[in-house]
């Protein structure tokens, strides 16, 4: 297996593939979570993390699970890692277990994950579910932390808490509530729509 | 071996270690959790209550209230939970009150899901100070757009009316609570121990 | 009356779709037509409303009597999904022409994560059995009538002149955020009540 393909494998979900901007994928946490890029970062962090695990696990075990009993088999062990993600984060980081809130439980039913493992995860090889796996998921984490910090920008003037607009900027307050995530990442994806055209033309 | 019986074994083998597993982290990660809630509680009573050294637990069926007691064991305050609807959601507050239960000493928005930028800003010290020292009696009041005047009066926040008031109504309701219990214990000659 | 104000929070002010991002996935996929939002949004109500009933049951009786609150989201998603399973053979043997109208959108209703939102609010929230059950209704008579709103809408856009870059995902989110705004206005609905 050349080297090159593998880093194709991993590679494929920060752009070709991006699950949120091209598959339209794992669109509620994307939208919830992203008020900051802290939180963006975090959330992308621990779907990275039960994305990774199931994939491994499907990817082991995918020659003895009957096909009939798949789903429910993926869908088992994802709840299972999505469990002891949250209440890692309950133990060791109550602040941000506070700020994501019930959408650390909500990645169970995250598209993405079970998208993968019926994708990829349930017919590769371990070393290749695992690169698709974390390249999928730090394609999340950058759509969440592109997201994250433009909202957190417009919104509060900072980034990561630090304060980079001073008392002369009025926040766009809009851009914290629910109606500014649908409009950015509407936009968003309106631009990388006109960057791939872009770049479709130019090739 | 035939597809039903596969089915049923993998599955079970699956839901085994799924509990397993479960179980074992649950386990480990069982008493950090526990202690972060009264690590959490205990910071939001000593921000309410200054110089409070140690702190005694009074509980009534479901309501816990915090005694407070400075480092020469002199009783400075009670603290409690204060929960109710606010204009988007649930709010929060510690609330911190004097001996008498006359005054409120001090109060820290624990929970609120408040609109960012209006009603958000009962969380800023702005407000939340004008708590300090206000009378309870015979209950808090809220002004709109002007001083207060009374020692039982506070103003409102500019375009975030009904979270404050949300915020007064709160604390009345828990405050007249707490003053029953507490009055209750009282005439049982219960509030000179725990 | 805490009834009422828990069902028109769930519907209006506290809109699963428009507030907690819950049931993007359908909405983006399903509200092109008027028909296909009513049968999804049907359907979800429907499998909502029970997914309230039995996930509570289980929880009360069953994980907190044995003392295993932390299995609750395994056994929650494998509620829901078995009863989507036996919702849609039910339908399937007692109502052929409701299956056909239906179709594909029952099993998608598993990973709509309006539905497992719900159960987990459900129990943060505390409610009691009928709060959970009016609870569970009122989200999805929520979904349905965002769905319905945005498929109207849509529908209307296919005469509309929308720039090429901006068609299909992008203009329905902004449409959403729009519609986000405007449900805002119902926000000060329980805070004065």
């Amino acid at each position: 297996m050349s080297n090159v393909r593998l880093y194709m494998e991993f590679f494929k979900g920060f752009w070709k593939e991006n699950p949120v901007f091209r598959q339209l994928l794992g669109m509620c946490p994307t939208l919830a979570v992203t008020t900051s890029v802290i939180n963006g970062i975090s959330m992308g962090l621990a779907m990275t993390f039960v994305l990774v695990s199931t994939s491994i696990v499907v990817s082991i075990i995918r020659k003895i699970v009957p096909n009939q009993v798949r789903i429910a088999t993926f869908t088992i062990i994802i709840a299972t890692f999505v469990t002891i993600a949250d209440l890692f984060l309950k133990a060791k980081f109550p602040p941000i277990s506070k700020e994501l809130g019930p959408y650390v439980p909500l990645i169970v039913v995250n598209c993405i994950i079970l998208g993968r493992q019926e994708a990829f995860a349930k017919k590769n090889p371990l070393h290749k579910s695992f690169l698709d796996a974390l390249g999928m998921g730090f394609g999340f984490t950058l759509a969440l932390v592109i997201l994250g910090a433009i909202r957190e920008f417009l919104g509060s003037g900072s980034i990561l808490n630090f304060q980079i607009l001073g008392g002369w900027f009025e926040p766009w307050v809009i851009m914290i509530l629910p109606a500014g995530a649908f409009i950015t990442l509407g936009f968003l994806i309106a631009l990388m729509n006109v960057i791939d055209q872009r770049l479709r033309s130019a090739v | 071996m035939n597809i039903s019986a596969r089915m049923i074994i993998v599955l079970t083998v699956v839901c085994l270690f799924s509990g397993l597993s479960l179980v074992f982290v649950n386990q480990c990660s069982k008493p950090q959790i526990e202690k972060n809630a009264v690590d959490t509680t205990q910071k939001a009573v000593y921000k309410v209550l200054p110089n409070v050294k140690n702190i005694e637990k009074v509980v009534s069926g479901e309501t816990v209230i915090f005694k407070g007691f400075d480092k020469d064991g002199e009783h400075i305050g009670y603290a409690f939970v204060a929960e109710g609807n606010g204009y988007q959601g649930n709010i929060k507050i510690m609330v911190g009150i004097s001996p008498e239960l006359e005054k409120l000493i001090g109060i820290e928005i624990l929970e609120s899901v408040e609109t960012p930028g209006l009603g958000a800003k009962i969380t800023e010290d702005e407000f939340k100070c004008q708590f300090k020292g206000v009378s309870v009696s015979p209950e808090i009041a809220y002004v709109k757009g002007k001083e207060p005047e009374k020692p039982n009066e506070i103003e409102t926040i500019t375009g975030a009316t009904i979270s404050s008031k949300s915020v007064v109504k709160i604390l009345n309701v828990s405050i007249e609570k707490v003053k029953e219990i507490l009055k209750g214990k009282e005439n049982r000659g219960e509030a000179k121990d725990e | 009356m805490n009834i009422i104000l828990i069902f028109i929070a769930a519907t209006l002010v506290n809109n699963f779709v428009l507030t907690y991002f819950l049931g993007i996935c359908p909405f983006l996929g399903v509200s092109s037509k008027i028909e296909s939002a009513v049968g999804m949004g049907f359907a979800a109500t429907f499998v909502m409303t029970l997914a309230a009933t039995f996930t509570w049951l289980v929880y009360h009786y069953i994980l907190l009597r044995f003392n295993v609150p932390y299995l609750e989201y395994v056994s929650f998603i494998l509620i829901i999904a078995s009863l989507v399973q036996v919702v849609e053979m039910f339908i399937k043997k007692f109502s052929p022409e409701l299956y056909r109208a239906l179709g594909i959108y029952l099993p998608l209703i598993t990973t709509n994560c309006a539905i497992l939102g719900l159960t987990l609010f459900m129990v943060l929230r505390e409610y009691n059995f009928l709060e959970s059950i009016v609870f569970g209704f009122g989200a999805g008579v929520g979904f349905t009538l965002v769905l319905l709103i945005m498929a109207g809408i849509r529908e209307e856009l296919e005469f509309a002149d929308v720039p090429e870059v901006f068609k299909g995902a992008p203009i329905t989110l902004i449409i959403a955020g729009l519609l986000a705004l405007a449900f805002m206005g119902f926000s000060g609905l329980i805070g004065s009540a």
